[in-house]
């Protein structure tokens, strides 16, 4: 994809009149020629599993479809490892149900891919919804969750969300949490309230503008220091185990320091594995972290979990498109709703900056894809035009967009001066996998929380409520699970479920050698079966591929 | 586009890259494999990547993280591994429980090594967000729990843990100051009173309102 050249583009920007875009006449070609969710070609029908039949993006079919990495044989002489309830993912989600089911006295295994902590959890800068405002209600907050969720989202878990999350608020702050406050002092002061999008009331709570960061650093803390938490790091899941009724009753994980297996029975299973950004659906860049790569999404799928308003997914429409180091990062829609302009190579407005954000997306896309985007070092985006605002509202910088400065010196921007580039970037799975309010799956022994359940955002995920997720429901998978294991591991685990698993993709004529899940980024230059022969101490040490040693 | 190559060294690798790029980006370009040491790829908020570097024609080494440094000419990077380390600072979430007015005798219990700090400044210059670590580790020591505030963007890297030689881990005593006040000292008025609706029954949801329309 080529551009406008970023010199000759800056210079229409300041010679533009900034008249205001021609309406778009046909909302729905535009979004079926440019926008990812809609496009042509961009999904397809799933041939097997519980949802057999369901529309997804091509990519995460890929991948949801994949055999197993895995056979008996390469379990030979692995430890087995015992424990009540196993904890897969070290975001928000995973800790917050490790230390409940800690706390109700579960023995408790928390296995995460990279390092505990390093998740979308700790990049989410927005906030937490919960309603303590004077004027709001958890009614309000149920209502407008299930409304932006275009109604398809299941009542009983918005109703869960909403009127749990003061008290989520509440062990938050037992942890160490802190909020930011609008009036008063700690004690006794009111809490700062943002109003997201879509929301009738303010009711996002936060913390300055890294509210992820407060919570995972908290969070990571109490994880770390609880003694009765077993933490693996990088240590990422591979299989689930399973028992001749197909129930879950373990997991296969491979320790990526020590080279080798490891099998975990246990009597529950939480997955707390996070979103899909990192498979890059229609090739978008993403706002997520590395180890987002639906692993959790693709093994509760292969073990028949059932799955939700999986073509669903929010492509958010200013995402960095320029540095590279950058890309996909996040601007938050507050630059827009300030009154920032979104202009092309041509010094053109094009879209209604507050448009739908589906609309916002395609329009992008569409001006970038017909060469009237911008480019620098290879980069392909439009401007948003922060200093043009700052100029009809001098301040609004400094005082409603500080992220977005903090942001814009990282990549070597001044904001007030230099527009920012920016293209739609891949930020979150709205569906996933089917859970009642405890997060237990239509498998027995398999439990999952977090942005790979379904259910809670309908359609369309409201800014604030994917935090207040991690915490309710991760808390109440932990509780579950630590109530409802059974001491005593199943007398007979393995990989049952594998055989019809391989049965189905045969009958569908898939390919039997695409494996997955994926476990790291394509770019990551990881092939599992290059690991695989590390095992057994033939290679120990780390040897680069490719390139060369220092002589 | 054509841009002009410069030459780092990662780990002892020679890798050709472009300036615009990250020394992350620049392993991924090379085809290194890159399993850990990885994280928010740029956000600069999950201290995973962290890295010593040493510019050419400079005889400092300095910490930094890999995903917010650029290549340059000769930069030497070499990545620190995250050590299972032995956390000697453990402490129980009710430690802070009882006694507020006592709560340096626990700060110190719990870090007894912070009244020994040497003002060496290392944990200063080993902090890649630039935080004011030894003031925040001053204000501590002295029972003052204002020191929560020099830890505010702290994102718990261990970058000064491990520079310092007194083994104070000044980010986990800001941590630990920075819950202690919110956990015993935090009380919003308006969540004080909303938990009091709901657990009393006065609020509830219906789930069956026909209409979620505004």
């Amino acid at each position: 994809m080529t551009g406008i050249d970023h010199r000759l583009a800056l210079e229409r920007l300041l010679a533009s009149d900034h008249a205001a875009p021609n309406p778009i006449d046909d909302i729905e070609a535009l979004l079926k020629a440019h926008h990812p969710d809609y496009r042509e070609g961009s999904l397809v029908s799933l041939a097997v599993g519980a949802n057999r039949g369901s529309e997804c993006p091509t990519a995460l079919a890929a991948s949801l479809q994949s055999n197993a990495r895995i056979e008996d044989a390469d379990l030979a002489g692995a430890p087995v490892v015992d424990t009540e309830v196993l904890i897969i993912g070290g975001g928000g989600a995973g800790c917050a149900a490790a230390l409940t089911a800690a706390e109700a006295g579960g023995r408790v295994i928390l296995a995460t891919k990279l390092r505990i902590g390093d998740s979308n959890t700790v990049m989410a800068e927005g906030g937490i919804q919960a309603a303590v405002g004077e004027d709001d209600s958890i009614q309000r907050h149920f209502e407008d969750t299930l409304r932006a969720g275009h109604g398809c989202a299941d009542r009983r878990l918005v109703a869960c969300l909403a009127s749990s999350a003061p008290d989520s608020i509440r062990w938050l702050i037992d942890r160490g949490m802190r909020f930011d406050l609008a009036e008063g002092g700690a004690i006794g002061g009111k809490l700062l309230r943002k109003k997201p999008g879509g929301a009738t009331r303010a009711r996002i709570l936060s913390f300055k503008d890294y509210t992820g960061l407060e919570m995972m650093r908290v969070l990571r803390e109490a994880v770390e220091l609880d003694e009765r938490i077993r933490l693996w790091n990088r240590c990422p899941l591979v299989e689930l185990l399973s028992d001749e009724a197909g129930h879950c009753v373990g997991a296969v994980l491979y320790d990526l320091a020590l080279h080798r297996f490891v099998l975990v029975r246990a009597s529950c299973v939480i997955l707390a594995t996070g979103g899909v950004g990192r498979l890059h659906l229609n090739d978008f860049p993403t706002s997520n972290h590395y180890g987002a790569t639906a692993d959790g999404l693709v093994l509760a799928y292969r073990i028949g979990a059932a799955l939700r308003e999986l073509d669903s997914f929010q492509y958010h429409p200013t995402g960095i498109a320029w540095p590279s180091f950058r890309l996909g990062g996040l601007i938050s829609e507050a630059a827009r709703s300030a009154g920032a302009h979104l202009l092309n190579g041509l010094g053109e407005r094009f879209v209604d900056e507050l448009a739908a954000r589906d609309v916002v997306s395609a329009a992008i896309l569409r001006e970038c894809a017909e060469g009237r985007g911008i480019e620098r070092e290879g980069m392909v985006g439009v401007f948003l035009d922060i200093p043009e605002l700052e100029r009809r509202q001098p301040g609004t910088l400094a005082q409603r967009l500080i992220s977005l400065g903090h942001l814009a010196r990282q990549c070597g921007i001044d904001p007030s001066r230099e527009p920012m580039m920016v293209r739609p970037t891949l930020h979150y799975q709205n569906g996933g996998v089917v859970i009642d309010e405890n997060g237990t799956t239509s498998v027995p022994g398999l439990y999952c929380t977090g942005e790979l359940s379904g259910g809670i955002h309908g359609r369309n995920r409201m800014m604030g409520n994917a935090l207040q997720e991690i915490i309710t429901f991760g808390r109440r998978a932990g509780l579950h699970a630590a109530r409802s294991a059974s001491r005593h591991p199943a007398p007979k685990v393995g990989l049952f479920h594998l055989q019809g698993w391989r049965r189905q993709l045969v009958a569908a004529g898939m390919p039997l050698d695409r494996f997955g899940p994926d476990l790291f980024p394509r770019y990551a230059n990881f092939d599992f079966g290059d690991e695989l022969a590390l095992r057994g101490g033939k290679r120990t040490t780390y040897a680069p591929k490719r390139a060369r040693r220092v002589e | 586009m054509q841009t002009s190559q410069v030459r780092i060294t990662v780990n002892g690798c020679v890798i050709d890259t472009e300036p615009t790029r990250s020394i992350l980006e620049a392993m991924i370009d090379a085809g290194e494999t890159l399993i850990d040491g990885v994280g928010c790829m740029g956000q600069g908020v999950c201290g995973s990547c962290r890295v010593l570097v040493r510019r050419q024609g400079e005889s400092e080494v300095l910490s930094a993280l890999a995903c917010e440094t650029r290549a340059c000419e000769g930069l030497q990077v070499a990545f620190l591994d995250h050590l299972p380390m032995h956390r000697h600072h453990v402490y129980a979430m009710d430690d802070w429980n009882g006694d507020s007015w006592r709560i340096l005798e626990r700060i110190n219990a719990t870090f007894p090594e912070a009244q020994h700090c040497r003002h060496c400044g290392g944990c200063d210059s080993a902090c890649p967000k630039h935080l004011q670590v030894h003031k925040g580790v001053m204000l501590a020591a002295a029972g003052d729990l204002s020191a929560a505030e020099c830890f505010d963007e702290c994102i718990m890297c261990d970058l000064c843990t491990i520079a310092c030689p007194e083994l104070i881990s000044p980010n986990h005593l800001g941590l630990y100051v920075r819950r202690l006040s919110t956990a015993i000292g935090f009380r919003p008025a308006d969540l004080v009173l909303r938990l009091h609706q709901i657990e009393r029954g006065e609020m509830v949801i219906d789930q069956d309102v026909a209409s979620t329309q505004p």
